[in-house]
């Protein structure tokens, strides 16, 4: 691949996180490194890839869609042992994701992302984060988006791209909203521009990859539950429903500090602060 | 594959052609030599058109620095003063986004003007030289959360620093439950135990916390909406950083500080560590950079350095200028709901929007506090009017802190004006489902109306309620629908049993809002401005315990 040779030999220069740091950044949070179950949830969505995949494939397998064969994550789905995956390489510019895709228009709000009512629950808790995932997207109206983000009696969503127009994530500085999508199993959210506290909320956390893409309007050249591809080494968003690529931005800094977990990670790489004492 | 033309540089300088441009803020503690920090968001949100160019490495370069005045001391420097085609040229005030700095290679000298926010920022940052890719702190005066924002941020502080961690300075956390107060929800009523719980273990200095829901009296420290009981309370002062778990914090740029909303990750990083990372993207010095030219094509830069910012930037403030004598039938929520119709709710994202002119002049700080609060709706990231005696007055009788008020230069760079003649406004309304779908009042005069709320952070002060009272006065009838008032905090709640209201013959608030026949002025907080659980006063759900 060719992209993915020439990035690998800037980025060894780069003072960015490359591969190197991301990967110390995950050897210096032993934190991240639990067995269990919620940690790897929680704090690592690099490390998700031990969230539910297999609950993708469950629900598309049982869908009407069916997965083209170029399937082919690039890292092998790691379910349980965050363990293993500290020893894998992490390269955040390689990292694709696959499957049907979610679409909403322009300024999708953070009330829509996860109304104000399920506010009272708290992100930090594993339990209330699962929580939070369920609700995701609730309050959008049901008038304009009459596919469920989350089906019906389900609590992870089946859609782990989600494709959206201009100033996405804007109103309320809620952190909830990107836990709540990150949490609800989606993996990138591409749109034509965020809204700068949603933005870093989801760099922060590392829930989530805020991705841009280059064409205004390419909402409306997508529909729920076409099948795409996001390829972050190749800055392209591939529509296999509708034959189209698009370009994206490049996820840039953002992509290596979600990889490695997010704000805390990336900030004790950098020596900044020390691990937790306990 | 589209888009894929001809816009690829080496990393270094780019060329933005007629797009916005990022901002640089000049690390002039240093001056002398050309420490040039550029903070700049590379990779989203920015407003940018899609229009970005990348080094044939792959690497994003979004840099675009201002034209500064500055003397270029290299012969071999070339400084571009007059337009190209391609869009580079000097600053000039009106045009928004087409400004670029062609630098030299070697050092140069800037004599750089400064925004308010960029000085402030500027000045907490403590490092006066930078390396590219150097990571800046801005050191935080206060960090402010409450009842929604808190547990997680302190969750998030626990599981980073340490189940036994200290807060980084317990006399500059304010922690204050207003949003889900006044409900039987439990994990509502459990989130502001685990508030009080964590400020006892960390001798939390302010704490404005509330025990007996049934009667928000009998709690003297509770005060209710955060925002207008930091001011209340004293806590915004000029020339300071204050950050929140909330976007509405921009409110206390009324102070003439930066205010802004942050997640619960980043708070949590405050709370321990009492700073905000900020990236330097670039820092340009003489090795960084070689002649550049700039053609047709836009600027064909030289090598560089790595890419741009991750999160924080420094942004470029918009301007508005406010004249005119304001009309006795405008509030300040007219004005805020003027400029978010004319620039949107993205109009501006990842800008400051600094609100000055004999108009702002004349408002008292609870009007200052309206504007400011409402920056985030056009998706700014701060708001501020610049301090003066109203505000040093409104200060006298609440904080002893020493503060250092901060000013916009004369000829500081603005990414953006826009003048606005006061006496032309009229009353407004921002009609479902957006702040920016503005429309005038009159023109809306035969929607009907369900019920009406009046509280919130934005439109539950005393001054609104005073408003709200004169027309009432005015009018003499009896409301036609449900009228809820939800006082901001205890403060506004005994101004309004106990002001008089001009040209009423001494009657308060209260008693007027009663002849007129709206509900009773309930407990003070949040209320149902942002839902609540279902049995939060005024929400329009039936009562039930969620």
């Amino acid at each position: 691949m060719v992209g993915g040779s020439e990035l690998h030999s800037f980025t060894s220069d780069s003072n960015m996180a490359t591969t190197a740091m991301a990967a110390a950044a995950i050897a210096a949070t032993p934190s991240t490194v639990k067995t269990s179950f919620y940690a790897c949830n929680h704090h690592a969505p690099f490390l998700s890839s031990c969230r539910p995949r297999l609950s993708f494939h469950h629900r598309l397998s049982s869908s009407p869609l069916t997965l083209p064969s170029l399937w082919a994550p690039k890292y092998s789905p790691i379910h349980r042992h965050c363990a293993a995956s500290a020893s894998s390489k992490v390269d955040a510019s390689t990292a694709t994701f696959h499957g049907p895709c979610y679409v909403l228009g322009d300024n999708i709000d953070t009330d829509q992302i996860i109304p104000a009512e399920y506010l009272t629950l708290v992100p930090s808790k594993p339990d209330e984060y699962e929580k939070l995932g369920s609700y995701a997207f609730i309050g959008l109206p049901s008038a304009a988006y009459s596919t469920p983000f989350i089906a019906s009696g389900a609590t992870k969503t089946g859609f782990p791209i989600i494709i959206a127009g201009a100033n996405f994530g804007c109103g309320s500085s809620r952190e909830h909203a990107p836990v709540a999508l990150g949490a609800a199993g989606s993996r990138a959210v591409i749109a034509e521009s965020y809204a700068r506290i949603f933005f870093r909320n989801s760099v922060a956390t590392g829930e989530i990859y805020p991705v841009e893409c280059e064409r205004v309007g390419l909402w409306k050249e997508c529909t729920t539950g076409d099948i795409v591809t996001v390829e972050l080494g190749e800055n392209r968003l591939i529509n296999h429903t509708t034959g189209k690529e698009y370009k994206l931005k490049p996820i840039g800094d953002a992509g290596p500090v979600i990889e490695a977990g997010g704000i805390f990670a990336y900030a004790r790489k950098a020596g900044m602060i020390a691990a937790p004492s306990n | 594959m589209e888009g894929e033309e001809d816009k690829r540089w080496s990393t270094g300088l780019g060329c933005l052609r007629g797009q916005r441009a990022t901002t640089v803020v000049d690390r002039w503690l240093s001056s002398l030599e050309a420490e040039i920090l550029i903070f700049g968001d590379g990779v989203a949100g920015y407003g940018f058109q899609p229009c970005d160019f990348w080094s044939k490495e792959g690497i994003w370069l979004c840099a675009v620095l201002f034209a500064f005045d500055y003397e270029a001391s290299s012969p071999k420097a070339r400084v571009e003063q007059s337009p190209c085609s391609c869009g580079a040229g000097p600053i000039s005030r009106s045009s928004l986004g087409q400004r670029f700095l062609i630098s030299s290679h070697s050092s140069i000298q800037v004599k750089h003007a400064m925004t308010m926010t960029e000085k402030i920022l500027a000045r907490v940052s403590e490092k006066s030289h930078l390396e590219p890719g150097e990571n800046v702190w801005v050191n935080v005066d206060v960090l402010m959360t409450h009842d929604v924002g808190g547990p997680g941020t302190i969750g998030i502080f626990k599981k980073e620093f340490g189940q036994n961690a200290r807060v980084w300075d317990h006399e500059k956390i304010v922690i204050i439950p207003d949003h889900y107060i006044f409900t039987s929800d439990e994990r509502a009523n459990r989130n502001v135990d685990i508030l009080r719980d964590f400020c006892l273990e960390q001798n939390i200095k302010y704490f404005y916390d509330i025990k007996g829901l049934s009667n928000f009296k009998a709690n003297p420290d509770y005060k209710g909406v955060c925002h207008i009981a930091l001011a209340q309370e004293g806590h915004c002062r000029p020339g300071e950083v204050l950050l929140g778990t909330d976007s509405h914090t921009c409110n206390a740029g009324a102070f003439g500080q930066f205010a802004t909303g942050i997640g619960n990750t980043d708070a949590g990083f405050v709370m321990g560590t009492g700073k905000l990372l900020l990236k330097a993207a670039i820092v340009l010095g003489p090795s960084h950079f070689k002649a550049v030219e700039c053609s047709d094509d836009g600027f064909k830069p030289s090598i560089g350095k790595e890419p741009a910012d991750l999160f924080g930037i420094v942004p470029p403030t918009l301007r508005f200028v406010l004249d005119g004598e304001m009309p006795n039938y405008l509030l300040a929520k007219d004005l805020i709901l003027q400029i978010i119709g004319e620039i949107t709710v993205a109009g501006a994202t990842y800008k400051s929007m600094e609100f000055v002119g004999s108009t702002i002049q004349g408002l008292n700080m609870e009007e200052r506090m309206t504007l400011c609060n409402m920056a985030v709706e056009a998706g700014g990231k701060n708001g501020v009017v610049p301090a003066d005696e109203v505000t040093f007055k409104y200060l006298e009788d609440k904080t002893s802190e020493n503060y250092e008020p901060v000013y916009s230069d004369d000829n500081a760079r603005f990414i953006g004006e826009y003048r606005i003649d006061v006496s032309k406004v009229e009353p407004l309304v921002a009609k479902p489902h957006s702040p920016d779908n503005r429309a005038l009042a009159r023109e809306c005069k035969d929607v009907k109306i369900d019920r009406v709320y009046i509280g919130s952070c934005t439109g539950g002060k005393t001054e609104d309620f005073l408003a709200a009272a004169k027309v009432f006065l005015a009018s003499g009838k009896k409301v036609k629908v449900p009228t809820f008032l939800v006082p901001a905090t205890q403060k506004v709640w005994m101004d309004i049993y106990s002001l008089p209201v001009p040209g009423s013959g001494g009657k308060t608030c209260s008693q007027i809002f009663e002849e007129a026949g709206c509900d009773t002025p309930t407990s003070p907080s949040c209320g149902a401005c942002l839902g609540g659980p279902r049995d939060t006063y005024a929400r329009m759900n039936e009562p039930q315990a969620s």
